[in-house]
């Protein structure tokens, strides 16, 4: 009777702050539609990729919107002045099942991710991806990965540029 | 039914009467002896009845007295068992609940791992924690920039691809 009334008292106090956590995170998301369940929120992270052609242009253009959030990054890093989408590809998080990442013809993604449960992660995810040019793997890899902290892969050279795989995880 | 012993009782302080009286006197027949133990019995208290009787001074204190002798005598009866207070009483119940509710603050707290609200910068940059390469010949390496808060993984070695081959 003790035991059933403290466990009792534990799961109500448990079950009303995972509502509050459940909300808070959803409200801090840049979704704005209200996601009333953790279940949700999580189903609603996606992992996006593109394949990046960067290039030098002596007039380079503008980054294509989807790449207007990385193309100050790139170009620090990469050292290039231009940067074009050639495709894009985003897939729900499925912790249960692989999914594979197609944002071109050539390059593809497999992945797998499960939660990172540490409080740094700050709702990460711990992804083992691996990549392949056409068949042929590339590289596997184990990564975490939250919204806001992109992953770049630099791929082969192409043609006079470079081909740059970028990974985030969206919420 | 009256025993054989009650009813002498009976007859020898002349309480038998009637039917009951001719009935016991019957029966005396088979017990020859307890007419002269009437007797005895009877003489007995005519003696005891011609004593004088001392006056009983406080006779409220003498009843106590004996009142408690007997009850100190008399077996006492089992009390029952109290019935044990329930221990989760409405206060115990209630601090019970707010320490839970301090418990999972605290796990909240320290375990709930905590979004980016919009607009602020993540302090956390992917992490590769393992990278191997399909290929010997293609090498992997992994460059942190803090600055940019972005991972790279920098792949050599990889075959160079002609600007003929189509990508999309």
């Amino acid at each position: 009777m003790r035991r059933t009334a403290a466990f009792l008292v534990f799961a109500f106090a448990a079950r009303a702050l995972a509502v509050e956590g459940e909300t808070a995170i959803a409200t801090s998301g840049t979704s704005a539609a209200p996601a009333p369940k953790a279940a949700a929120v999580a189903a609603a992270d996606k992992i996006w990729s593109a394949v990046v052609l960067a290039t030098n242009s002596p007039a380079p253009k503008d980054a294509p919107p989807e790449l207007r959030e990385f193309a100050a990054r790139l170009k620090r890093v990469f050292g290039y002045s231009q940067f074009e989408l050639i495709g894009a590809a985003a897939e729900k998080i499925d912790e249960q099942n692989e999914s594979w990442l197609v944002p071109s013809q050539s390059f593809w993604l497999s992945v797998k991710a499960r939660r990172a449960m540490a409080k740094e992660a700050r709702g990460g995810y711990l992804l083992n991806l691996q990549l392949y040019h056409d068949k042929r793997p590339l590289l596997e890899t184990e990564a975490k990965l939250a919204p806001g902290s992109p992953l770049f892969i630099r791929g082969p050279e192409y043609g006079h540029g470079q081909l740059i795989i970028v990974l985030q995880v969206q919420r | 039914m009256k025993t054989f012993e009650e009813r002498f009782t009976a007859w020898v302080d002349g309480q038998l009467t009637g039917r009951d009286l001719a009935e016991f006197e019957k029966d005396l027949a088979n017990h020859p002896e307890v007419v002269a133990e009437r007797a005895e019995a009877r003489k007995l208290g005519d003696l005891l009845r011609a004593q004088p009787v001392p006056p009983l001074g406080n006779a409220d204190f003498f009843s106590h007295q004996l009142m408690q002798l007997i009850a100190a005598e008399t077996p006492r009866a089992a009390e029952p068992a109290k019935p044990r207070a329930w221990f989760w009483s409405l206060p115990r119940l209630a601090f019970a609940g707010a320490a839970c509710l301090v418990v999972a603050g605290g796990l909240f707290k320290t375990l709930i791992p905590a979004a980016v609200s919009p607009g602020e910068k993540s302090k956390y940059y992917a992490q590769v924690v393992e990278a191997w390469p399909a290929d010997p010949s293609i090498s992997a390496t992994t460059v942190y920039n803090s600055a940019d808060n972005v991972t790279v993984v920098w792949l050599d070695g990889l075959p160079y691809i002609p600007a003929t081959y189509a990508l999309k």
